[in-house]
């Protein structure tokens, strides 16, 4: 009984770090939903990405300029956020300024043709190679009376706090942050105040960008890094929808949620059932259906206030 | 201080304005009056940028803004409170206020601001942390309005404040138009409220299907016989000076 609980309590922590990679992508595309009403699928793509470009500035500073240990690390994260940064900026150009008056659903076809053309581009420049990303704190572990905890794994649980803390201050209290959520909320009467919409929106790419970076360095010591990475993003899309579609809270919670669900579902119930081992990689859409079953908004569902 | 010249505004294929041209002075209260759908609010989104013109040409203050976007036209000290208030209703009042300034730089300033429209308005204070959505129609006008004033702006431009509030509220929110004008803004205002609206205006055009087909002072404009027909009703009209009376 008590091997029971230890095991589950370890597999809530470890789902727990798993919910938080979602959150981040869901909140990646929860962003960019509320301020341009588009579902960007291409949200596990950029996780990809930025996942790729920390692995291969990793393993630059170590091959070329000879650093190692924390400072390598340290030194990639910052480049790679760099970089996502700028890729949002390019995003916001290629995907979302010149299709701004068409219908959203050409925007839709467009970020899902982003994300295959990504994993192309990816594919070709890194090779069709599985890569083991190797983790600052290698296989280091905490432990509380017998449960034991990986050290990356809190270590996402940190980031992904700070983050949204961050997240939050930005947009309760900062000028900027307010005015995405006024653009968000009526891009007219926005532009009626002087808010600079078009920055604003590149901004909200920026953000979707960064996020979803940190979330592709954060997993890729979790499991192997490949161009399907990607596909673990778009479970991020359950985990929006069961916290309710467009609701920030919402995004973070429903992605903790999907990881504790998926990691006890793989660990203690199939090992108990084995038939359900057999099902796991369906059962965050098992879980979406039945949210747009039950409660079709979400557990944070916002009301559709939609302006013509 | 505003010029429009044979403006000619488009919805895709649709022709929205067949050339209007207007004056506002600076100072004054210009008042355009027409039925729904004549073009009112196309005017003054023209005006400020949030669609161009194919044809003519607006000038403020002697300078071209007809191609500039509504940014920019904000700086330049116009500022328009839109059909149907559209404040913000997930934000605050005060973040409402502060979105109204946010073209302000300095801290001081803006802090300034927001002190002179809460001693204007005492309930946008009582409110200041309330949702903007939970306010009542003729509070949210008031936040409306307030919002706009934040830039301190040299155009006012106003579409149809009253719309959809109880008479006693639209008298208030006249009386706030009186005397932001009577304090030296210069006022753009659209009205369905003819009665009220050419009372305190200065100057008034009447539009229908996309073209100016009158304009005159409040004087000129009861005496005209079509005006009286289409808009006003025959003896419906108050004198202006019992209007303020009551
Ligand atoms: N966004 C729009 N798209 C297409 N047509 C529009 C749009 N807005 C207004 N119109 C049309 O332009 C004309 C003028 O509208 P509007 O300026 O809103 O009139 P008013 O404010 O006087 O009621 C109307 O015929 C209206 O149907
Ligand atoms: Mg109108």
């Amino acid at each position: 009984m008590t091997e029971l609980l230890t095991g589950l309590s370890q597999e809530v922590v470890s789902g727990i770090a798993l919910g938080c990679i979602y959150a981040l992508v869901a909140l990646g595309f929860t962003l960019i939903y509320r301020a341009t009403e588009v579902v960007n699928f291409a949200q596990g793509e950029l996780m990809m990405v930025g996942a790729y470009v920390n692995f291969f500035l990793v393993s630059r500073i170590s091959a070329n300029l000879g650093i190692t240990g924390a400072w390598m690390y340290f030194i990639a994260f910052m480049g790679a956020l760099l970089f996502a940064i700028i890729f949002g900026i390019i995003l916001d150009l290629v995907i979302n300024r010149p299709l701004r008056d068409q219908p959203v659903f050409s925007v839709i076809m467009a970020t899902i043709s982003i994300s295959i053309i990504l994993r192309a581009l990816v594919a070709m420049i890194a090779g069709p190679f599985t890569h083991i990303q190797s983790s600052p704190f290698g296989d280091g572990v905490v432990s509380f009376n017998k449960i034991a905890i990986s050290v990356q794994d809190v270590f996402i649980i940190f980031c992904a706090i700070v983050l949204v803390i961050l997240f939050y201050i930005f947009f309760r209290k900062s000028r900027w942050g307010v005015a995405m959520q006024a653009t968000s909320a009526d891009p007219t009467a926005a532009q009626l105040m002087g808010i600079p919409v078009k920055k604003v929106y590149r901004l909200v790419w920026i953000f979707a960008t960064l996020v979803a970076t940190v979330g592709g360095i954060l997993l890729a010591p979790k499991t192997l890094l490949d161009t399907n990475i990607g596909f673990i993003g778009l479970k991020a899309f359950p985990a929006a929808v069961l916290g309710g579609f467009g609701s920030v809270p919402g995004a973070i919670f429903g992605g903790v949620i999907l990881g504790i669900i998926e990691t006890i579902s793989a660990g203690t119930l199939s090992y108990h059932f084995a038939w359900i081992k057999e099902i796991n990689d369906v059962i965050p859409w098992l879980v979406l259906i039945a949210v747009l079953m039950v409660k079709p908004d979400g557990i944070f569902g916002i009301a559709k206030v939609k302006k013509v | 201080m505003l010029k429009l010249v044979g403006v000619e505004t488009f919805y895709g294929k649709v022709k929205a304005l067949h050339g209007v041209s207007l004056e506002v002075q600076k100072g004054q209260l210009v008042c355009i009056l027409g039925a729904n759908g004549a073009g009112k609010t196309t005017i003054l989104k023209t005006i400020s940028g949030l669609v161009s013109p194919e044809m003519g040409t607006v000038r403020f203050e002697g300078r071209r803004i007809d191609q500039m976007d509504p940014e920019e036209i904000v700086a330049l000290g116009i500022s328009h409170v839109p059909e149907g208030r559209r404040i913000f209703p997930e934000l605050t009042v005060y973040e409402n206020l502060l979105m109204g300034g946010f073209l302000i730089e300095s801290g001081d300033l803006l802090r300034e601001r927001l002190e002179a429209t809460y001693d204007h308005f005492p309930l946008l204070k009582k409110r200041r942390h309330q949702l903007a959505g939970t306010l009542s129609g003729g509070e949210q006008q008031m936040l409306a309005i307030s919002r706009a004033l934040m830039l301190k702006p040299k155009l006012l431009l106003m579409d149809e404040p009253s719309l959809g509030l109880s008479p006693l509220l639209v008298r208030n929110i006249f009386r706030t138009i009186r005397r932001l004008h009577e304090s030296g803004v210069t006022i753009l205002l659209v009205e369905q409220n003819v009665n009220l609206a050419l009372q305190i205006a200065d100057y008034g055009y009447v539009l229908s299907n996309g073209k100016i087909f009158i304009s005159g002072t409040y004087e000129e404009l009861i005496e005209e016989e079509k005006v009286r027909e289409y808009y006003l009703g025959e003896g419906k009209y108050i004198r202006r000076s019992r209007l303020w009376s009551g």
